[in-house]
């Protein structure tokens, strides 16, 4: 497993937080560009030196500032596959992959690489140089390489970043089988939602340096109880509310828009939010489109408005539909846009159930409580 | 690449414009100022009577062997100092070394002559490390030492800007890579930095030879002309052309053959970037 606890400081950054993943489990970490995320990966793998703190791997401590231990990248047996691969571009696909491996074991490696080879889809390709390979090829020759000399964790920094949706596709069903025969503790950078979902037993999100939240991705991602989580994950819908009335008996609230003289909409019992001002947050594509009114329905909110935009959000359609001033976006699919017909201008309901809705709190005041067990 | 725009032809413009006949003259006038006096020397030395004689005298064969030798010794050297030089500035990214980089190639646009003066007021008996360098027992002017001193002056900015540029085309992504997996800094530098900086290395030796073998300004005035101990080359042929011009010719030839492979040398490594291909 990978342990770490660590600040860093340079000129107009301060990373500050700790890290744990078991052995064949994946944290991913989550957040913008800039958040520190890369800079994580870096301090894990030895390249950047962590300003206090300690990381351990696999129960060796690698680092501890108070202990004065630093043990140099090339020690710590850590696979780290970048952004852009670094394939060696000297070296042929088979050179690339043995390029760790001891020279004194040569018939063992050339057995080690062909399994390697095979086992990413690479064979037939080892004499090709880097250049001469596409970028999901390029890809799996990095992890490769980076398996190839038994490492006892996998750091992956963006993963898909260079990949085409397709092979995004396949790419995280090949990390998933890594996972699955390597018994490592794996690390993955990423700033998409799906890929987290994808990829990850745990997130954690980052951002400038600390963590925010983590759990659980259908958690996190699902109920972000933060309004920054929830406005870096991307859920569409964030709306200003004041809460009004609340029925412990049914477990809801009620809320209506702040200022605007909008929609009532039911939300889950928030512990702690009897009344006053909160944001609740929806997801788009937990809203069900309809052009009428569902009578008897379970769902306890059902909200009329009118299409004021139509945008794609590939591999669907993006709908905003202006509820008495506030926006509410909705996905659906293009085959729905076309049997319903809809247009700018169409009249429809938005139904969504109250446990559609989650409560997000202020980031300011809670940040604290998301990380009970002390540092963030 | 060279992209060409043959036949493309844009209204009201003509595919012949004026400067054409002036540009193809001025290549014509440029090839032959250049041409005819590189084809003169063939010719001439081909038609000189007993050229082989005169190439296989004692003073032809000592300066052909002081130059190989001198070059040879003065090029190991530039590359054991100036590589780890190179890979410092290339790296590390302070006032002082900007300065000191801006400083090495002071001896490329230095007269040679001037850089033969200056090593003799630093170096010579009654330069500043002149009684330093005594009273150890040594004597640097006017002896191969002083060839040897006078090409590296001159030939090592070569080396050191060709191989700082092939360090730099080495993203330390590459390094960092390389270590974890498994590989340590010292087996990095050899196994990875080395190899992709090659191109631009080996083109800096090829330069630097060139430049060494050709010493004439500096050597003369810090080294003398003394044969079979500082008489290289280049001064060989200063020296024959007042009594004969055969072996004049002749090392003429050789050190113009040694230009051209220098040229097709750097011709092969500039087509040869690793950085062009990924």
């Amino acid at each position: 497993m990978i342990e770490a606890e660590m600040t860093y400081q340079i000129e107009n950054f301060a990373l500050d937080l700790s890290i744990s993943v078991n052995s064949g489990e994946s944290l991913v970490l989550f957040g913008p560009s800039g958040a520190g995320k890369s800079t994580i990966l870096r301090a894990i793998a030895g390249l950047i030196e962590p300003t206090s703190g300690f990381i351990s791997i696999g129960g060796a401590t690698v680092f501890d500032k108070n202990q004065k231990i630093w043990v140099p990248p090339y020690k710590r047996k850590i696979g780290y596959l970048t952004q852009q691969y670094h394939l060696f571009p000297h070296l042929s696909v088979f050179k690339n992959i043995a390029y760790g491996l001891s020279r004194n074991s040569k018939a063992a490696s050339t057995d080690l690489i062909s399994d390697l080879l095979e086992k990413f889809q690479l064979s037939g390709l080892e004499h090709r140089y880097p250049w001469e390979i596409s970028g999901g090829q390029q890809q799996r020759v990095a992890l490769a390489r980076a398996l190839a000399s038994n490492p006892s964790a996998l750091l992956l920094d963006e993963p898909f970043a260079s990949l085409d949706s397709e092979l995004r596709r396949a790419t995280l069903n090949e990390i998933r089988r890594i996972l699955e025969f390597a018994k490592i503790p794996v690390i993955v950078v990423t700033h998409e939602r799906e890929e987290a979902v994808a990829i990850g037993d745990e997130i954690q999100v980052i951002d400038s340096g600390h963590t925010l939240a983590k759990g659980e991705p259908i958690n996190v991602l699902g109920h972000p109880g933060q309004e920054r989580v929830a406005s870096l994950i991307g859920v569409e819908n964030l709306i200003p509310m004041n809460i009004i009335d609340t029925s412990t008996s049914e477990g809801t609230m009620t809320c209506v828009p702040r200022e605007l003289d909008g929609p009532r909409i039911e939300v889950p019992l928030g512990v702690g939010y009897e009344s006053g001002y909160t944001t609740i947050g929806i997801r788009a594509s937990d809203i069900i489109l309809a052009y009428y009114k569902i009578d008897n329905s379970s769902a306890r909110n059902q909200i009329q408005g009118v299409v004021s935009e139509i945008n794609t959000n590939s591999p669907g359609y993006q709908i905003t539909l202006n509820c008495s001033e506030i926006p509410l976006i909705c996905n659906i699919t293009g085959t729905s846009l076309s049997e319903m017909d809809i247009k700018v201008g169409s009249s429809l309901w938005a139904i969504f159930k109250a446990s559609s809705c989650f409560i997000v709190r202020d980031h300011s005041e809670t940040l604290q409580e998301i990380t009970p067990n002390g540092r963030l | 690449m060279i992209r060409t725009f043959t036949g493309i032809k844009t209204e009201g413009r003509s595919s012949h414009p004026l400067w054409m006949p002036a540009g193809i003259t001025a290549t014509l006038l440029y090839v032959l100022f250049i041409g005819l006096p590189v084809v003169a020397i063939l010719v001439k030395a081909a038609q000189q009577k007993g050229l082989m004689a005169s190439l296989l005298s004692d003073t032809t064969i000592q300066a052909l062997q002081l130059s190989i030798v001198t070059s040879i010794i003065s090029i190991i050297i530039v590359v054991i100092i100036g590589t780890p030089f190179a890979l410092l500035l290339a790296r590390k990214d302070n006032l002082l070394l900007k300065f000191i980089d801006s400083l090495v190639e002071l001896p490329i646009i230095l007269p040679p002559i001037v850089a033969g003066v200056a090593m003799l007021m630093a170096f010579g008996r009654q330069g500043i490390m002149g009684p330093a360098l005594s009273s150890v027992g040594i004597a640097l002017p006017f002896t191969t030492g002083a060839v040897i001193c006078a090409q590296i002056f001159v030939a090592a900015p070569f080396y050191i800007r060709a191989a700082k540029l092939g360090f730099q085309s080495v993203s330390t992504d590459y390094e960092d890579v390389s270590q974890t997996l498994g590989v340590s800094p010292w087996q990095t530098f050899w196994k990875l930095t080395i190899p992709l900086a090659s191109p631009s290395i080996l083109s800096g030796l090829a330069l630097a030879w060139a430049r060494a073998i050709s010493e004439f300004g500096a050597t003369i005035m810090f080294a003398g002309n003394l044969t079979g101990k500082t008489q290289t080359m280049p001064l060989a042929i200063l020296t024959a052309m007042e009594s004969d011009i055969g072996a004049s010719l002749g090392l003429s030839v050789i050190l113009l053959f040694a230009s051209i492979v220098v040229l097709i040398i750097l011709g092969f490594f500039a087509n040869k970037s690793w950085r062009a291909n990924l």
